[in-house]
């Protein structure tokens, strides 16, 4: 959504320009918006029609009502398993920026060659299969896997619970998603004028300081960029808590999955998909408020 | 500037009619012409007239691997090769049958879903059968339980266990499988998105209650009695996760579906079933509700259920077949498996009570698979 607005915001700036001219070349400011209508027709069909039917469904299935999010708030397994979604994909995101923006920041000082490694390092999990991914990391973690026999055979310790427990399920989710967090990072820091930090030394400022005060702020766009895509994308990870965690594990994608196809009771289903809906978005507009100043997108520094 | 706006206007009118145009396009393409009306005589199990369904396509959709190869090679292929009907796979999926079924427009003619299925969506969902188009005569005794059905495979939820951990000293019960003292290890139980009455049934089965005779207060019992085995129980989401953790010897014993535990004990795996209490389960063969040729579908389904078709099935797959007349050639580990010889020691499903009782047990079953 927030993606039209921007454009849109584009689209207007070059309307007003449009609009200081002469009325003669008026018959050239619409044009631009034929460019829109591929967008448009995608958006609309794929994805406006369907959320549309989604939420109808949800207050008609079966009969005209609020029963299905009378059954959603008032059912304790809903709550349970949607706090832990947002706190699971909080974790990600937590983790994931630990990871990412030193590796960002690596990226920044090394030589072209390098860099490129260190790009095609962060981009190859995304060529592969998020299956054979996860039951690679099924195979290491599981009791009887090779991390545990190793620290068994050396340490006689174990087995410890990798598996089936909220660290292989993190562990799982943050490799797959650690490329959406690298990336818009790594263009943030990319931007940022390197001089800024023997300026502020000369200042008198000490390095942890100078990265406080300067470096970090700078960066925010980055790291707002990336923690939202990774959060959100987080929210809908079936497979690998499926199979890298428990049934305490379990996300919001499962119990959708459970009432749409196990059940057939649609109407559970898709009240259950508008409340994560809903959700994401407040989430995301306590998220942009909190983080003022910056924008959703990197490119768009105020 | 009005200019403008009279042209923004057009632009959207031409938006509107693309749009009109390509719903209509959408929902125009599935006329079809109906399905002929042959006369195919008295059916025999396992029998097609040559060249009867030239130029019909048929689709099956069942849940994949080995067991969805196995009757493609055993029944559909050849019916397509005498009937001259054109047979396609695909995945099966309940949520996609309703979407089919509610738009009209289904595109599959047969498919596999469990006996509570189709006892639920019978006349909704599925298709009721019409018996004198398929020849039943020879399908096991009480395997057609609603008339939307006929058997699929006979198979069972059985526990199996590792030999290596219990070789001398086996379960023999059900109650032995909530038993840790006697036998410590983990134990995976279903824990997919699809409910599993006979879970909830074998846990009854080890209280020493009568499975003919349960009450819905007994479901939270059942689960209950997983619970309470703690970080003793670990849950399996798909047939071929149970499998892998039998193999790998993350769990020591498993209730899983019978092909499951031959799947780890062919791969070489010292895994055993134990045949002293175990759950009957029978699947269905189902037509979805408006399919476009049923006579084909029946003619099909018919083919199936032959005893040369059913023989060959059980070789390929493992699973008991529904013919009494096939003799299927099997090998050691595979006639371990086969639920077919220890019909005595198992316990049927009370369908009755869990297709009355749904909404209750899916609430409880869906508590139970996100841990809560």
């Amino acid at each position: 959504m927030a993606d039209i607005a921007s454009t849109r915001d584009r689209g207007n700036r070059s309307t007003d320009d449009g609009g200081t001219t002469k009325q003669g070349r008026e018959p050239k400011n619409w044009r631009p918006f034929l460019l829109l209508i591929p967008a448009f027709v995608i958006v609309s069909f794929f994805f406006l029609a369907p959320l549309i039917d989604v939420f109808v469904r949800s207050i008609t299935d079966p009969t005209l009502g609020i029963q299905n999010y009378v059954w959603l708030f008032t059912t304790p397994t809903n709550m349970v398993v949607a706090l832990r979604t947002f706190g699971t994909s909080f974790l990600v995101t937590i983790v994931c920026l630990l990871i990412a923006y030193p590796y960002a920041y690596l990226m920044t000082i090394v030589s072209d060659r390098t860099r490129n490694m260190l790009q095609l390092f962060i981009m190859l999990p995304l060529w592969t299969s998020i299956l054979v991914r996860t039951l690679a990391w099924l195979v290491l973690l599981q009791d009887t896997g090779p991390i545990n026999g190793l620290l068994e055979s050396l340490f006689g310790i174990g087995p410890l619970p990798l598996i089936r427990s909220t660290f292989g399920v993190a562990l799982g989710m943050s490799q797959v998603l650690l490329p959406f967090m690298v990336l818009p990072i790594y263009s943030a820091l990319a931007k940022i004028d390197k001089r800024l930090l023997p300026a502020a030394a000369n200042l008198g400022a000490r390095p942890v300081t100078a990265f406080f005060t300067v470096y970090l702020p700078l960066s925010r766009p980055g790291i707002f960029a990336g923690s939202v895509t990774v959060f959100i994308l987080g929210l809908g990870f079936y497979i690998i808590p499926a199979l890298l965690g428990s049934s305490k594990e379990i996300m919001m994608s499962a119990l959708m999955y459970q009432q749409i196809s196990g059940f057939l009771m649609w109407g559970h289903g898709t009240a259950l998909g508008i409340f994560m809906l809903t959700t994401t978005i407040v989430v995301l507009a306590l998220v942009g408020r909190l983080s003022k100043g910056t924008s959703l997108f990197a490119g768009r520094v105020k | 500037m009005r200019n403008q706006k009279l042209k923004r206007q057009l632009c959207v009118i031409a938006l509107g009619g693309v749009a009109t145009l390509l719903m209509a396009g959408c929902a125009g393409g599935n006329e079809a012409a109906p399905a002929p009306d042959r006369d195919l005589g008295t059916p025999v199990a396992g029998v097609v007239a040559e060249g009867v369904f030239d130029g019909v396509t048929l689709t099956y959709a069942a849940s994949g691997g080995i067991f969805q190869d196995g009757q493609r090679d055993a029944a559909w292929d050849p019916f397509a090769k005498i009937s001259g009907a054109t047979f396609l796979q695909d995945a099966f999926d309940a949520g996609k049958l309703k979407a089919m079924v509610d738009s009209g427009n289904v595109t599959w003619d047969i498919t596999n879903a469990t006996q509570f299925d189709t006892a639920r969506g019978c006349g909704t969902l599925y298709e009721e059968y019409d018996y004198s188009q398929v020849d039943i005569s020879k399908v096991p005794e009480g395997t057609i339980t609603d008339k939307c059905m006929v058997p699929n495979i006979l198979y069972g939820l059985v526990v199996a266990y590792n030999t290596d951990a219990f070789g001398d000293n086996p379960p023999t019960s059900a109650a032995d499988f909530f038993d840790t003292d006697k036998f410590p290890g983990k134990r995976t139980v279903s824990q997919s998105p699809y409910v599993d009455p006979q879970t909830v049934e074998f846990a009854l089965a080890a209280e020493g209650k009568d499975i003919n005779n349960v009450n819905v207060s007994d479901i939270d019992t059942a689960f209950d009695k997983y619970r309470a085995l703690g970080d003793d129980v670990i849950g399996w989401t798909s047939g071929a996760q149970a499998q892998q953790q039998l193999e790998s010897g993350e769990a020591v014993m498993g209730l899983v579906w019978s092909g499951r535990g031959y799947g780890a004990a062919a791969a070489g795996a010292p895994i055993a079933p134990m045949w002293d209490e175990w759950m009957i389960m029978v699947d269905s063969t189902a037509i979805p509700k408006g399919v476009k040729d049923p006579q084909a579908a029946f003619a099909a389904v018919n083919f199936y259920l032959g005893a040369e078709q059913q023989a060959r099935m059980t070789e390929l797959t493992s699973y008991g077949p529904v013919n009494v007349d096939a003799k299927p050639k099997v090998d050691a580990t595979l006639e371990t498996w086969l639920t077919t010889e220890h019909l005595k020691t198992g316990h049927a499903p009370n369908i009755d009570f869990w297709v009355e009782n749904y909404d209750a047990l899916s609430a409880a079953w869906a508590g139970w698979v996100t841990g809560s």
